[in-house]
């Protein structure tokens, strides 16, 4: 698994963020409010084609409902036996077509275009004295380093099968939660050897230290 | 944090880092203690040469001493002066200054793609998100690398991932390039690439090595043991008596074992 964003030149990668932040919202709105099952799937169809639209490798991409189709399966069997198939029917069109909108958005736009559209509604925390660049970067921590956690879980699991012949177990968690915390402050140092979550303050600025977070902010400042 | 860091502020106003200022670094007694445990001692260093190595066993405190020089580490005591400023008071303009590439590429990219990460040190800088990454593909396309641009990180090389890491560090134009044990995650190809570009750089560099061939053509070594500096002069002085001592402490660990018996 790597990183959500899918590179490519196509009409929806040149469409800046936050205009289709700004469609997303709007149509997952209209969505929720048609209730019209021809209308639905129309909608639905209409979605698959804005994949097509990509190519190839965006037909690909709709694999991303792949995780939630056992879900919407149970749904319209619960649906089903309560007598409401049409209702169930509903609902997955709903989900289906929402979900891989959203995923169309975030397949097609990088990181820090997203992180740029993401700034405006994040300005509000500048009362709370944080930098509205945080929030955003936060973000681009968790897409990148979902991966890297996937393999330290994954050497955890192969050691312990060495060790044991049997698939990992729930004994792993401490140590996967130690591990990840330790790769944590590694990054946290590598984020404030470039100028920390907030960035450079200009030159000769009075808040010189303050522009430092990450581990440098955490340690105790030794008197 | 020591008054003398209010007092320097006060005179000089602003971070007032000289960039020129030869020697960069002036160490003078210092000492470092992190959860009760001393790490650094007495350590006395002006640093001028434009190619430092720094070797040691694990644990004599290598580490520590080059992360004092870009503010990542305060030292408890002693003073020590970096641009002609005590770290203290320009902790925040030092990391634009002095570039640090940590040994693990993993642990060092904060994007997922490449372009991404290249162009984040010079966001940090306060530059525009196009005028980053239009400088970053500049940056990539000079090393050669242009066509990783858009691929993401997790998927790259070992030497691919080094690489990238040190060009979003030397982006910022650093006077300075920490290196902290560069090379131990890579093959011997990838580890000639980067030695070959770290050559031809102009900036200074202080790099931790295990690797003694990497570092037998700079201009000084300096060789730290159990948190002090054990001995400092020309590689053609230091290298061979640390390699002397490295084989002396492994015939006195296997007489060790071979006295106490088998397991």
């Amino acid at each position: 698994m790597m990183s959500l964003y899918v590179p490519g030149q196509s009409w929806l990668h040149r469409c800046p963020a936050g205009v289709k932040f700004v469609l997303l919202c709007v149509i997952s709105a209209v969505l929720l409010a048609m209730h019209d099952l021809w209308l639905l799937g129309l909608a639905f169809v209409a979605t698959l084609m804005l994949y097509a639209s990509l190519g190839p490798q965006g037909v690909r991409q709709v694999s991303a409902l792949k995780p939630l189709a056992f879900l919407l399966v149970i749904l319209f069997l619960f649906h089903l036996m309560t007598g409401d198939w049409q209702q169930g029917l509903r609902l997955i069109l709903h989900l289906g077509s929402m979900v891989l909108l959203a995923n169309l958005v975030t397949i097609t736009t990088r990181l820090d275009d997203m992180m740029a559209a993401l700034r405006p509604i994040f300005q509000p925390i500048r009362f709370l004295g944080l930098s509205p660049s945080v929030p955003a970067l936060a973000v681009a921590l968790v897409i990148r380093f979902v991966p890297e956690l996937l393999r330290v879980y994954n050497a955890l699991a192969e050691a312990y099968r060495a060790k044991t012949g049997a698939r990992g177990s729930y004994r792993l968690i401490a140590p996967f939660m130690i591990q990840a915390l330790a790769m944590s402050e590694n990054v946290a140092e590598a984020l404030s050897a470039r100028g920390g979550a907030s960035g450079f303050e200009p030159a000769g600025s009075a808040r010189d230290k303050n522009a430092v977070g990450g581990a440098a902010m955490k340690e105790e400042i030794p008197s | 944090m020591g008054f003398w860091k209010r007092k320097t502020m006060a005179k000089t106003g602003q971070s007032g880092l000289d960039l020129t200022s030869q020697p960069y670094a002036v160490f003078e007694d210092v000492g470092l203690e992190m959860n009760q445990t001393e790490i650094l001692q007495g350590v006395s260093l002006t640093l001028s040469e434009q190619r430092i190595g720094i070797v040691g066993l694990n644990g004599s405190g290598k580490s520590s001493l080059v992360r004092l020089l870009n503010g990542l580490r305060l030292p408890s005591t002693g003073s020590l002066k970096v641009f002609g400023q005590p770290v203290g008071a320009v902790r925040g303009q030092l990391p634009r200054h002095v570039g640090f590439v940590f040994q693990n590429p993993d642990h060092q990219a904060i994007f997922p793609t490449v372009e991404e990460e290249v162009a984040f040190g010079l966001t940090q800088l306060g530059n525009s998100k196009e005028d980053a990454r239009v400088a970053a593909r500049a940056l990539l396309r000079r090393y050669g690398v242009e066509a990783l641009a858009d691929k993401p990180f997790t998927g790259l090389s070992e030497g691919q991932k080094q690489l990238v890491c040190i060009l979003s560090v030397l982006v910022m134009d650093p006077e300075i390039l920490i290196l902290d044990e560069p090379m131990s995650s890579l093959d011997g190809l990838a580890t000639r690439r980067i030695a070959a570009l770290l050559r031809d750089l102009s900036q200074k560099l202080v790099m931790i090595s295990h690797d003694l061939s990497l570092i037998d053509g700079f201009d000084r070594i300096l060789w730290m043991e159990g948190g002090r500096l054990k001995m400092d002069g020309p590689p053609d002085a230091v290298l061979p008596a640390y390699e002397r001592d490295i084989n002396l402490k492994a015939q006195a660990a296997a007489a060790d074992q071979a006295s106490a018996g088998p397991l």
